[in-house]
C-alpha cells in the first residue's frame, strides 16, 4: 500500500465522520494546550528570573569569609594571585543614606565599587556613561544611580546625568544610569568608587563583598572549591569555626545558584506538566475509544479490504495512521492554543498583580518561552499518543478474520 | 483448457465451543478456465466453507487445494493475501461497497493492495472494468450508497474483474436482489464466462444453475454429481421430507 494511497484512507475515514473525528481532536487540543500552555509559561517564568537577578553573568563568583580582622584590598590581590582561574577579582562595600535633590529624597544603598565590578555583574548602563577605572580608583564625587532611584528622585522624563544628588552633607554629580539589578543589590542604589564610600559613607575601610569573575571556560564548581580552600588555609578558618562563629568562608558561583533555582523551578515544571498531562491521558483515552468504535463499525470493510487482498499490515497502518493524524492535527491546533493561552494568561497576571511584582519599575511582565525541546516534545507527545492509544485498536483490526469479517452484522 | 481449480478430498474441521464440526468431508472438484461452475446446497451443507477455502480465505484442514497449479493449502496469511489480490476477485450477496466512496474509488480498491498495478493504470483500468459491467459513466463519480441494489452489484462484480483474476468468485450475488435485476447481473455473468473468464457461483438458488455451464451439489460436506442428487432428492421425497 503506497504512502498516498494511505494518506487517502486516512483522510476519508476520518472525514465520513466529522463530528466524532472532530470531537476526539478536541480532546487532544485541550491536553495538548495545557501542556504547551504551562511549559512556556514555567520557561518564561525562569528567563525572566535569570535575567532580572542578573544569573546569566555565570562568570560570577561571589566570596564571603571573615576571620575577625577586615578585608583590604591587598587581601582581594592575595586571593586572585592564590586561586588560579580568575580575571579579576573586586571588591565593594555598601552603606546607607537618603539621596536627596532640591526637591526630592529618598532612602537608598550605597555601594562602593571597585574596578571590574559592573562587567562582572554584567550590568547594563541606561543613560550616561560608567565610573571610569581612574575614578574608581580615586575618591572621585561621581555616582551611578540605578534606574529605579533616577526615577524616584528626577521622575519618568528628566534624564539625571548631569545633575547632582546629595547623600549626607556631600554633591555627587551623577554620570549615569543603570538598570536596576535586584540580585545584588537592592532596589534604588547608587553606585561611587570605593575611596569615596569609604570616607564619605561607611568610615570603614574593609571589604563587605568580594567577587571574583572566572576566567572563560573555567569549571566553576572546582574554582569555588580551590577558592574556599585557599581562603581557609590562608585566612586560617578552620571548617569548624563556621559553626562555632569564630569565622566563615562561604564561596558560591551564580552557575550554582541558576542551578538550584533551575532544579526548584523543574520540579514545579513537572508537576503543572503532570496535572495537564492528566487531560492529555484522557484525550488519549478518547482516541482509544474512538478507535475502537471505528474497528467495531467497520469490520464488514475490513474483511472486504483483507478479501481484496490487503495484507495484516495494510490494516494495522490505515487505523494506526487515523489516530496518529487525529493526533498530529490536535497537537498543531494545541500547540497554537497553548502558546495564545501562556500568552494571555502572562498578560492577565501581569495585569492583575498590577506594580507589585515590578522589578525594573515596570510590571514584571513574564514573556511565555517556546523553546525547540518543547516544540519537539510536543510533537514526539502527539505522535507517541497516537500510536500508544491507536495501536491496540490497530492491532485488534489486523487480526480479524476475514471470513467471521464478512460475516459479520 | 488448463484446470484454474483442481481440489481434491478437502476437509475442514471447525473448533467451535459446543465442540468439532467436520464442515467438509473430502469435496474433490475441477474447474477448467472459461467455466461457469454452480455450487448448490442448500443452507448448512458447508458451501459457504468451500466458498472461503476456494477464495484463500480460509485453509482447509485437510486434502489439497491448487489454484492455477499453485498450492495454496499450507500458504501464509500474507501470502494468501497476496493471492487474493492477484487471482482473485470476489462478489458477496451483500454487495460490500463502501459507502462512503466513489463508484471509480470502489472499483480502484482492489489495485491499492495490488502490487503490480503501477498506479497511473488504475483509472483505466476501473473505467474497463465499469464499462464492462455497463456502468454508465454519470454514475462513475456517484457514491455507492446512491445506486440501485443491481448497479451495485454491477460495480461489485466490475470490482472484481479490475485485478483480471484468475478466478471469479461469487457468494449468493443475486440473493439481495429481485428476479428482473437478477436475471440481468446473471447474464453478465454468462456473458463474462463466455468471455474467457473463470466463474464459480455458490447459490441454493436452482434457477441460478441455469445460466451455469456446470451444477455441483454440496450436501453434508460432501460433493455430490447431478445424478447422486437426483438420488438424494429422490430419497427425501419418498420419505416426505423434501421441502425446497
Amino acid at each position: 500500500m503506497r504512502i498516498s494511497d494511505l494518506l487517502y484512507e486516512t483522510w476519508s475515514a476520518l472525514m465520513a465522520n466529522k463530528g466524532r473525528t472532530m470531537l476526539t481532536i478536541l480532546g487532544i487540543v485541550i491536553g495538548i494546550s495545557a501542556v504547551i500552555a504551562m511549559t512556556s509559561l514555567i520557561d518564561g517564568v525562569k528567563n525572566s528570573l535569570v535575567s532580572q537577578l542578573g544569573l546569566d553573568q555565570s562568570r560570577v563568583v561571589y566570596i564571603y569569609y571573615w576571620n575577625g580582622s577586615e578585608t583590604r584590598a591587598e587581601d582581594l590581590t592575595t586571593i586572585q594571585e592564590g586561586v588560579e582561574g580568575y580575571e579579576f577579582i573586586t571588591g565593594m562595600q555598601s552603606g546607607y543614606g537618603k539621596a536627596s535633590t532640591d526637591v526630592k529624597q529618598a532612602d537608598t544603598s550605597v555601594m562602593g565599587v571597585s574596578k571590574g565590578f559592573f562587567s562582572a555583574l554584567g550590568m547594563k548602563l541606561t543613560d550616561g556613561r560608567m565610573l571610569t577605572d581612574a575614578e574608581l580608583n580615586s575618591d572621585a564625587m561621581v555616582v551611578v544611580i540605578d534606574s529605579s532611584l533616577a526615577r524616584s528622585l528626577f521622575g519618568e522624563d528628566v534624564s539625571p546625568v548631569g545633575e547632582q544628588i546629595e547623600i549626607g552633607n556631600d554633591r555627587y554629580s551623577v554620570i549615569g544610569v543603570v538598570e536596576a539589578s535586584s540580585m545584588f543589590a537592592s532596589q534604588g542604589t547608587v553606585y561611587m568608587p570605593w575611596q569615596t564610600c569609604s570616607i564619605r559613607v561607611t568610615g570603614s575601610t574593609s571589604f563587605d563583598q568580594i567577587v571574583g569573575y572566572a576566567l572563560e571556560g573555567e569549571d566553576m564548581e572546582s574554582l569555588v572549591q580551590r577558592t574556599e580552600s585557599f581562603i581557609r588555609q590562608r585566612f586560617n578558618i578552620a571548617e569548624e569555626d563556621d559553626t562555632e562563629g569564630q569565622g566563615y568562608v562561604y564561596v558560591q558561583s551564580i552557575a550554582s545558584i541558576q542551578e538550584e533555582l533551575n532544579t526548584t523551578l523543574l520540579s514545579f515544571q513537572m508537576l503543572m506538566t503532570a496535572v495537564a498531562g492528566i487531560s492529555l491521558l484522557v484525550g488519549g483515552i478518547g482516541i482509544m475509544n474512538m478507535m475502537l468504535t471505528n474497528v467495531t463499525e467497520r469490520i464488514r470493510e475490513i474483511g472486504l479490504r483483507k478479501a481484496l487482498g490487503a495484507h495484516r499490515s495494510d490494516i494495522t497502518a490505515q487505523f494506526l495512521m487515523e489516530s496518529v493524524a487525529i493526533c498530529l492535527v490536535g497537537g498543531i491546533i494545541g500547540f497554537l492554543l497553548g502558546v495564545a493561552a501562556a500568552w494571555v494568561l502572562a498578560a492577565a497576571s501581569a495585569g492583575a498583580l498590577g506594580g507589585m511584582v515590578s522589578v525594573n519599575g515596570e510590571s514584571a511582565a513574564v514573556t511565555p518561552y517556546v523553546s525547540g525541546t518543547t516544540v519537539l516534545t510536543a510533537i514526539g507527545i502527539c505522535a507517541g499518543i497516537g500510536v500508544l492509544f491507536g495501536f491496540w485498536p490497530a492491532y485488534r483490526a489486523a487480526k480479524l478474520d476475514p471470513v467471521e469479517s464478512l460475516r459479520h452484522q | 483448457m488448463s484446470r484454474v481449480l483442481d481440489v481434491v478430498n478437502l476437509h475442514r474441521i471447525y473448533e467451535t465451543k459446543a465442540g468439532l464440526t467436520h464442515a467438509l468431508r473430502g469435496v474433490s472438484l475441477v474447474v477448467e478456465r472459461g467455466e461457469f461452475l454452480c455450487i448448490m446446497g442448500p443452507s448448512g451443507s458447508g458451501k459457504s466453507t468451500l466458498m472461503n477455502v476456494l477464495g484463500c480465505l480460509d485453509r482447509p484442514t485437510s486434502g489439497t487445494y491448487r489454484l492455477e497449479g499453485l498450492d495454496v493449502a499450507t500458504l501464509s496469511d500474507d501470502d494468501l493475501a497476496e493471492i487474493r489480490s492477484s487471482r482473485i476477485g470476489f462478489v458477496f450477496q451483500s454487495f460490500n461497497l463502501l459507502t462512503r466512496a466513489t463508484v471509480l474509488r470502489n472499483v480502484m480498491l482492489p489495485l491499492v493492495y495490488s502490487s503490480t498495478c503501477p498506479k497511473s493504470e488504475r483509472l483505466e483500468r476501473a473505467v474497463r472494468a465499469l464499462v464492462a459491467v455497463n456502468i454508465p459513466e454519470e454514475l462513475f463519480d456517484h457514491r455507492s450508497n446512491e445506486l440501485s441494489g443491481g448497479q451495485m452489484q454491477r460495480v461489485a462484480i466490475a470490482r472484481a474483474l479490475v485485478n483480471d483474476p484468475a478466478l471469479i468468485l461469487a457468494d449468493e450475488p443475486t440473493g439481495n436482489l429481485d428476479s428482473a435485476t437478477s436475471e440481468r447481473v446473471l447474464s453478465l455473468f454468462r456473458k463474462l464466462a463466455d468471455a474467457g473468464k473463470t466463474v464459480v457461483l455458490i447459490t441454493h438458488d436452482p434457477e441460478v444453475a441455469m445460466y451455469a455451464d456446470r451444477t455441483i451439489y454440496i450436501r453434508d460436506g460432501k460433493s455430490l454429481t447431478a445424478e447422486e442428487e437426483q438420488a438424494h432428492v429422490a430419497a427425501l421425497q419418498a420419505r416426505g421430507q423434501y421441502a425446497n
